[in-house]
């Protein structure tokens, strides 16, 4: 500990704490532009400078750490002095077209000026100006570099956070200018973050461009909808519609971060196809109707169904308000068992899963996760998928020295911050994951006697899961020994575990081998739906109540309920925000086992396929259109508000789901609540994990920058609950022959389900799907980048646009998920989790 | 584009260093002489290339630093007259226009026979014999107008 004078007052800060960091712990601002929280310190500005006893010049206090016995002033002449002459010095090569500008109102420049600033500049020679016209760097960012200061933000941004790397300071002097190579156009990640950081109007939104000032915006603190990580954003709106949406610094775990899901992808909210009218299907046709209409019809219909035949699916983006109350409305009101959240997830699978990833033991801190000694990035295109926690991850380990181990199939952006990357063959993790546990537990056999589960080992032999997982000796032996020097580990548990149900029995006994040789195991999953985690922990699973408790009577999962459908099995169904005929799951065709129910009532904000196909459709509304809360990954429960009212006669799925409780269920008052918070304090009791979790932290700028608000973590569920036991994980991969290649799947960058293919912007950035293969595969094939190829598996054929990887394994091919007209999932066999597909040139 | 003998030059001073990365400058130095005092936007995605670093991060070592010729093409004799406090003191300015009334060219221009380019510099280290002017790699001293005639008739 250091003791410091801080303009008279001591303090007592720790080591190596940076002056301007203990100011402001002590309450006293020191203003800055260079200087941001979780960059590398660069000094460049001179903004901050302070005066240290003793020492004659000014010293920069975001780089200068404090020494014991320091006495600083931050108030002096000669101090504001220097500040206006850094000022006058910025706005000597400032354009000074505010009124143009898109950052006028917001800019730290004007408010540095107008408070810390000379009342006059003295420089009269021409100005440096480095181009007429903005332009153009990115489908999504317009660049002008008169307006620049210098601080580096950008170039910082995208290089230690992002990881990307493209962006450099050209020129020096007054010619310096922070841009692309030639100012040519980014091939990046269009996340956007050099915007975000710019503290004046250099990096601009493109779409956003022009489009109205700051003050002229209301907004509202909402979360991002797409992957589970669970970012923290506002969304502002002017006359109705959502112009843009930014992260604040401090607030979430995201901080001021993005990426361009995040950032760009929320203008479906303003989509014109939008649903805005409840339809009622008269004479075979959808027509338009009113509530009432349509909720009488709704009770004539259903209320002739027996509960059990009836089949409900609602989306993991719904609020865990709507989900509850959704269980809540199959489960008491209808009496049907059968409920579940996703088309692509197996109910069992999801269980096992979720017990082996110790869900069940409450929330864990992605910051724990990559604080720990070593990280083991499995199962996930981290990078792609979850982009913020690829930036947590870099920044942190680049900060605390943890060691990162990318185990994946294709390389991605975070191997460039690992120690260590696998390239796994598909299928292969969870093979490689027991050739880990059983190499560490022979090693110290003699410390594990006893170990329990011992003959989860038997009939393992090392050479055969190295052969089943494609990785040598070698690479096994450097991961153990990350793992055998590490006190914490932790895992990532990604959503290749759900499709391929062999790695999650194989991180068990990782986990378990790992805490038996007494280190700290932390499991993180990687979700890639906003509120998965929250759509299990509300029940909305065929076993599974809400709190992880086992249901009272165990009903059918999506697939189940298909199969159900076309047998006759059931005659109903209740679908929300899901589209099981446009998302195409294996087996049995959705569209003709749905054709033979009697009675379909689809809640969305599109008309979908499965929404064409119903009985009555009602429309609803998306995030920043309703409260509520989403649950991430982590276990982090997090408040959203309503910005605007959706549009036309559309509702919040919650008042949607009381006004359906409530003309079905004579008593009244099952579940009729329409305040998310009244059902939230419902929750906090029959899930006794959120009895305790504050929401409180959610709507305020956190000052000192302390993104990790643990009492948002959820806690640990009681009693717990045993997964049904899966037979035998899936088979192991086809084997593959001549042009016949292994197919796998998963999220891009840009597109995540079908709520991105609704975004123009997202839309923009990637239009169509692309098969992915390694140069030697397309080289052997005949084909080069952008021809296309014919794959064909399955009794399914697409015709795709190649696009050439160099971090691809060789027999391996991509295709993204949820495309428009590329059903990849058609590819999929019920059962084999790893398809074989043939690709020729076309 | 880099020549074979470029790149193997490039090649032999990366082992000198740590890491390649660190090996920019000269790399930067070496095209430039090699062709024809002037690098282009191909010659920085090579020397990336060979690096293994980013064309911009190449691009900023470029511009940076004011004797590197990024996209300035420049005749057989570059001259650069030091303008800095010594040079000034006793009269470059001088020196500087009787250069550009001899070639009939402005500061920055190059000869239409792209023979000579005339630029200017900041201090050259030379002080002590102010004015002075470097001319590719060498260094012309103590300049008076009638020298600089000398000078420049010896490169005919
Ligand atoms: S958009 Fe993202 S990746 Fe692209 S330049 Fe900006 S910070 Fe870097
Ligand atoms: S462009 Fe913006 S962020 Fe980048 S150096 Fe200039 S002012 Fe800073
Ligand atoms: S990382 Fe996930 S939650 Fe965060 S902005 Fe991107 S898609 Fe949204
Ligand atoms: S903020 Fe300290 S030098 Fe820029
Ligand atoms: S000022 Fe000309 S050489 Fe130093």
């Amino acid at each position: 500990m250091a003791t410091v004078i801080i303009n008279g007052k001591t303090s007592s800060v720790k080591d190596g704490t940076l002056i301007l960091d203990a100011a402001r712990d002590a309450g006293v601002e020191i203003p800055t532009f260079c200087y941001q929280a979780d960059l590398m310190g660069v000094g460049s500005c001179r903004m901050c400078l302070v005066e240290i006893e003793g020492q004659k010049k000014l010293q920069p206090s975001c780089i200068t750490p404090v020494m014991d016995g320091m006495s600083i002033q931050t108030e002096t002449p000669q101090i504001l002095k220097a500040r206006q002459g850094v000022l006058e010095f910025f706005l000597s090569n400032h354009a000074l077209d505010c009124p143009v500008c898109d950052k006028g109102g917001e800019c730290e420049l004007q408010d540095m000026v107008y408070k810390h600033g000379p009342v006059e500049g003295r420089y009269a020679e021409s100005k440096h100006r480095f181009h007429e016209k903005d332009y153009i760097l990115s489908p999504v960012i317009v660049k002008n570099s008169n307006r620049c200061v210098q601080c580096l933000r950008c170039v910082r941004v995208c290089d230690e956070v992002v990881g990307r790397n493209v962006l450099a300071s050209l020129g020096r002097g007054h010619e310096q200018e922070e841009t692309s190579f030639l100012r040519s156009r980014l091939d990046c990640d269009h996340c956007g973050n050099c915007i975000e950081v710019c503290p004046v109007g250099c990096f601009m939104r493109l779409p956003y461009r022009y489009k109205s000032r700051p003050w002229d915006l209301k907004g509202t603190d909402t979360i991002c909808p797409y992957c589970a990580t669970g970012c923290r954003m506002v969304v502002e709106e002017r006359d109705g519609e959502a112009l843009r949406a930014r992260a604040q610094i401090g607030v979430g775990i995201n901080s001021e971060t993005l990426c361009a899901r995040g950032r760009f992808g929320f203008d479906f909210i303003n989509d014109p196809r939008r649903l805005t009218t409840p339809l009622v299907k008269k004479f075979g046709k959808l027509e338009p109707a009113t509530w009432s209409e349509a909720l009488d019809f709704i009770s004539e219909k259903l209320s002739g169904i027996e509960g059990e035949r009836i089949g409900g699916l609602a989306s993991p983006v719904l609020t865990n308000e709507e989900l509850y109350s959704f269980q809540k409305l199959m489960r008491s009101t209808l009496g049907s068992p059968n409920i579940d959240s996703s088309t692509r997830w197996d109910p069992v699978v999801v269980e096992n899963y979720i017990a082996a990833s110790a869900m069940t033991s409450g929330g864990l801190s992605v910051f724990d996760a990559a604080e720990a000694d070593t990280l083991f990035v499995a199962g996930t295109q981290l990078s792609d998928e979850n982009p913020i926690v690829d930036y947590i991850a870099r920044r942190i380990s680049a900060e605390r020295g943890t060691r990162i181990i990318v185990a994946s199939v294709r390389d991605m952006k975070l191997d460039s911050s690992a120690g260590l990357s696998i390239r796994h063959l598909p299928g292969g993790l969870g093979a490689l994951m027991k050739a880990a546990a059983l190499s560490l537990y022979e090693s110290k056999k003699d410390k594990l006697q006893g170990f329990a589960g011992v003959e989860r080992f038997e009939g393992l032999s090392a050479d055969v899961l190295l052969g089943e997982a494609g990785v040598s000796s070698d690479e096994l032996a450097a991961i153990t020994k990350r793992f055998e020097t590490s006190a914490t580990v932790a895992l990532t548990a990604g959503t290749d575990l759900l499709r391929q149900s062999c790695g999650i029995l194989a991180l068990g006994l990782l986990s378990d081998v790992l805490k038996a040789l007494g280190k700290e195991v932390l499991i993180l999953p990687i979700l890639d739906r906003a509120n998965q985690r929250g759509a299990w922990e509300m029940g909305v699973l065929p076993g599974l109540a809400p709190g992880y408790r086992t249901a009272s009577k165990r009903g059918l999962g999506t697939k189940e309920m298909i199969e159900a459908a076309a047998a006759g099995g059931i005659d109903a169904m209740y679908v929300i925000g899901e589209d099981p005929v446009g998302e195409n799951p294996s087996g049995v065709s959705a569209f003709d086992a749905l054709s033979k129910l009697s009675f379909i009532l689809v809640q969305d904000t599109f008309l979908t396929d499965t929404a064409a196909m119903a009985d009555c459709v009602l429309p609803g509304a998306f995030p920043a259109e309703k409260d509520g809360t989403f649950t991430n990954q982590e276990g982090r429960v997090q408040a959203m508000r309503r910005l605007k009212a959706p549009p036309g006669d559309a509702r919040a799925y919650l008042a949607i789901i009381a006004s359906v409780s409530g003309v079905l269920s004579s008593t009244t008052g099952v579940c009729t609540k329409t305040n998310s918070m009244q059902v939230f304090n419902e929750i906090r009791k029959e899930a006794p994990a959120y009895a305790g979790v504050s929401l409180e932290f959610n709507n305020r700028k956190n000052k000192l920058n302390k993104l990790d608000n643990r009492e948002a973590l959820a806690g640990a569920s009681e009693g717990g609950f045993t997964p049904v036991a899966m037979t035998s994980c899936a088979p192991a991969a086809e084997q593959r022959g001549e042009g016949e290649f292994y197919l796998i799947t998963g999220n891009t960058l840009f597109h995540s389900g079908r709520l991105s293919h609704s975004s123009p912007t997202l839309t923009g950035l990637q239009k169509g799907a692309a098969l992915e293969l390694s140069e030697a595969d397309a080289s052997a094939l005949g084909l080069s980048s952008g021809e296309e190829a014919r794959v064909q598996g399955n009794d399914y054929e697409v015709t795709l646009p190649v696009r050439l990887r160099k971090g691809m394994r060789d027999g391996v091919v991509y295709i993204p998920e949820f495309f428009p007209g590329v059903s990849v999932e058609r590819f999929f066999t019920t059962g084999v989790s790893l398809p074989v597909v043939k690709v020729k040139k076309s | 584009m880099l020549t074979d003998k470029v790149r193997e030059e490039i090649l032999k001073i990366t082992a000198k260093y740590y890491n390649k990365r660190s090996a920019v400058m000269d790399a930067l130095m070496l095209v430039q002489k090699d062709c024809g005092g002037n690098i282009t936007r191909g010659d920085m995605e090579d020397i990336a290339d060979m690096l293994e670093i980013k064309p911009h991060e190449v691009n900023a070592v470029a511009t940076f630093y004011t004797m590197y010729n990024y996209a300035k093409p420049v005749g057989r004799y570059h001259i650069q007259v030091c303008r800095n406090i010594s040079c000034a003191l006793l009269e470059a300015e001088r020196v500087i226009a009787h250069i550009e009334d001899t070639l009939g060219i402005k500061t920055g221009d190059t000869t239409p026979d792209n023979k000579f380019t005339l630029s200017t510099a900041e201090c050259l280290g030379s002080c002590g014999t102010a004015p002075m002017m470097q001319i590719n790699d060498n260094y012309y001293e103590n300049l008076t107008p009638d020298k600089v005639d000398a000078i420049l008739k010896g490169f005919e």
